[in-house]
């Protein structure tokens, strides 16, 4: 079996969306909030890399624009809200261990090689970005999926959300990389939105719960 | 005297005697930095060949109740990390006269039958440091070895081939070689097994003294004399043939001798041995920076290391990567 060798600038792109899939590995993982909420900013910082990237190889000047304003927002404000809440909650562990590293880990992994086999079946060719990075994308997704399925406190599952984005945004790249700007920026302000209503939900829960965690909200009844 | 040739065959036991004699410089200029980070003054440079004179004119002393096992196990030990360097580029860029009779994973092999002797002998004296050293060397190996495994099956699938020289050729051949995920991912996964398997910090204090935290250093607390000397000897060799490893198959093939001449096994030797005291700055500097793991930490740190080897192979396989 001899695939042929891919070229560098394929190559760098794979690696820095293999670099996005690793935080997002990291953030299942973590159990310091604060240390999820620094690996959120770094995976938003790499997809800023990827898009500037992109842009400069391509020559697409949209691109530039959206990776600053992604920047903007999702490696300062957006970390900075949630670091605020946190400062405020004086919560810094997430409690829940309800599966063993290894399992995690392994699940993870399992899911991870699902959004790989589906993605890699669909043979998309993309002008802009080696289609490899359409998996690996697929594989954050659901990993975001997963993170904010198995952990039980608010952050995370935030978190989770938000991550799910920068997934869904490298497969824009893939897919539409020339998308036009407007679109992108719609997105984004999304994200904004939804940042605002998760702080709002998680100061409304902590509030109430004088906890994080969110397994009391599964008791409830009616 | 530039152009002159030699036979494969005496390159070959230079690669040997490189390893051998090396090793323990390599360890004592990487002790000498790590002290010097810590502030330190340090040991001279030349202490680990001092220390090596100095057990093997000290007397031996076997345990009560140990068999021929305990004093024979060092020198299978011993003899492994011996034959490991014909098998893997350590001065060459092609393969020597005996460098294809194993592929990665028969050095791999070898290298796990080296650390089963020294387990077992520390297992038959009873003592129970030595036992405890033993069996989690055993355990952590068993963890690790999966890793290993995986790094194989990238290694193997990205040169179509299971030899580290094609590996080493393939990296040399162009950039995009080295950037591809597939081979970061495998070089960082290994990397990580060369962390556990020579005992560096996340996984093992270096120069700790303390036994409960001990993993490879407490299998040897029972040997005295010559075959402790070949212990020590033997794990700095270990460590020096990982480092070769991680070096010259994975990061940094350069520098290698590409024909039998003279002048480029002379230039060889010295690149090898710088290589593999910058690596060595790097684990002290790592070291210096990050706390030992809990016992039950490791695991963690070992599912990364899996991670990232898995990953490596994914990547390859179903993109190309």
């Amino acid at each position: 079996m001899h695939t042929p060798v891919p070229s560098a600038f394929t190559g760098t792109s794979n690696m820095i969306a293999v670099l996005v899939l690793l935080t997002e590995f990291g953030m299942f993982r973590a159990p310091l909030l604060r240390s999820q909420l620094r690996l959120y900013a770094l995976q938003s910082f790499l997809v800023t890399i990827l898009a500037g990237f992109l842009a400069i190889s391509h020559h697409i000047p949209e691109l530039y624009a959206l990776g600053i304003i992604s920047f903007v927002l999702k490696v300062l404000i957006v970390p900075y809200v949630i670091r605020r809440f946190l400062d405020r909650a004086e919560i810094s562990l997430s409690d829940d261990r309800s599966l063993g590293v290894a399992s995690m880990t392994l699940l993870a992994m399992a899911v991870s090689v699902v959004g790989f086999f589906t993605m890699n079946s669909i043979h998309f060719d993309s002008a802009a970005l080696p289609t490899a990075a359409l998996d690996i994308s697929m594989a954050v997704v659901l990993v975001a999926f997963l993170l904010a399925i198995l952990r039980s406190d608010v952050v995370s599952q935030a978190i989770g959300f938000l991550s799910l984005e920068n997934g869904v945004s490298i497969a824009s790249m893939v897919v539409a990389s020339g998308l036009p700007l407007v679109i992108d920026i719609a997105f984004l302000f999304d994200l904004l939105v939804a940042s605002v209503v998760f702080g709002l939900l998680m100061r409304v829960h902590h509030a109430r719960a004088k906890t994080l965690s969110t397994e009391n909200l599964d008791r409830l009844k009616g | 005297m530039g152009s002159l040739n030699l036979m494969p065959a005496v390159v070959q036991a230079v690669q040997v005697l490189t390893i051998l004699m090396g090793a323990p410089l390599v360890s004592g200029v990487v002790a000498k930095i790590a002290a010097g980070l810590q502030g330190r003054r340090g040991p001279r440079i030349l202490q680990p060949y001092y220390d090596l004179v100095k057990l093997f004119s000290k007397e031996t002393l076997i345990p009560d109740n140990s068999s021929w096992v305990f004093l024979i196990a060092p020198i299978i030990a011993f003899v492994c990390y011996l034959t490991v360097p014909l098998l893997i580029p350590v001065l060459t860029t092609f393969g020597l006269p005996l460098g294809y009779m194993g592929d990665i994973l028969g050095g791999g092999f070898i290298l796990a039958l080296a650390g089963f002797s020294v387990a077992l002998a520390g297992t038959e004296t009873r003592a129970p440091y030595a036992q405890l050293g033993s069996s989690r060397a055993m355990t952590f190996g068993a963890l690790i070895e999966p890793t290993v495994l995986f790094v194989v099956f990238a290694a193997g699938i990205i040169t179509a081939t299971d030899l580290p020289y094609s590996m080493a050729a393939t990296v040399r051949s162009s950039a995009s070689q080295i950037v591809r995920p597939a081979h970061i991912l495998a070089a960082l996964a290994f990397f990580m097994v060369v962390l556990t398997d020579t005992g560096r910090i996340p996984v093992e204090s270096h120069s700790g003294t303390l036994e409960f935290g001990m993993i490879d250093e407490g299998r040897t607390l029972e040997h005295s004399g010559a075959p402790f000397a070949l212990l020590k000897w033997g794990s700095a060799m270990k460590q020096l043939i990982l480092y070769t490893i991680l070096i010259d198959v994975f990061v940094a093939p350069w520098g290698l001798a590409s024909n039998t001449r003279l002048i480029s096994v002379l230039i060889a030797i010295p690149a090898l041995l710088v290589k593999a005291i910058i690596l060595g700055t790097v684990f002290a500097v790592i070291d210096n920076s990050f706390s030992k793991l809990r016992l039950f930490k490791i695991t963690e740190f070992l599912a990364a290391a899996f991670l990232l080897a898995a990953l490596s192979v994914l990547v390859f396989y179903l993109g190309g990567g």
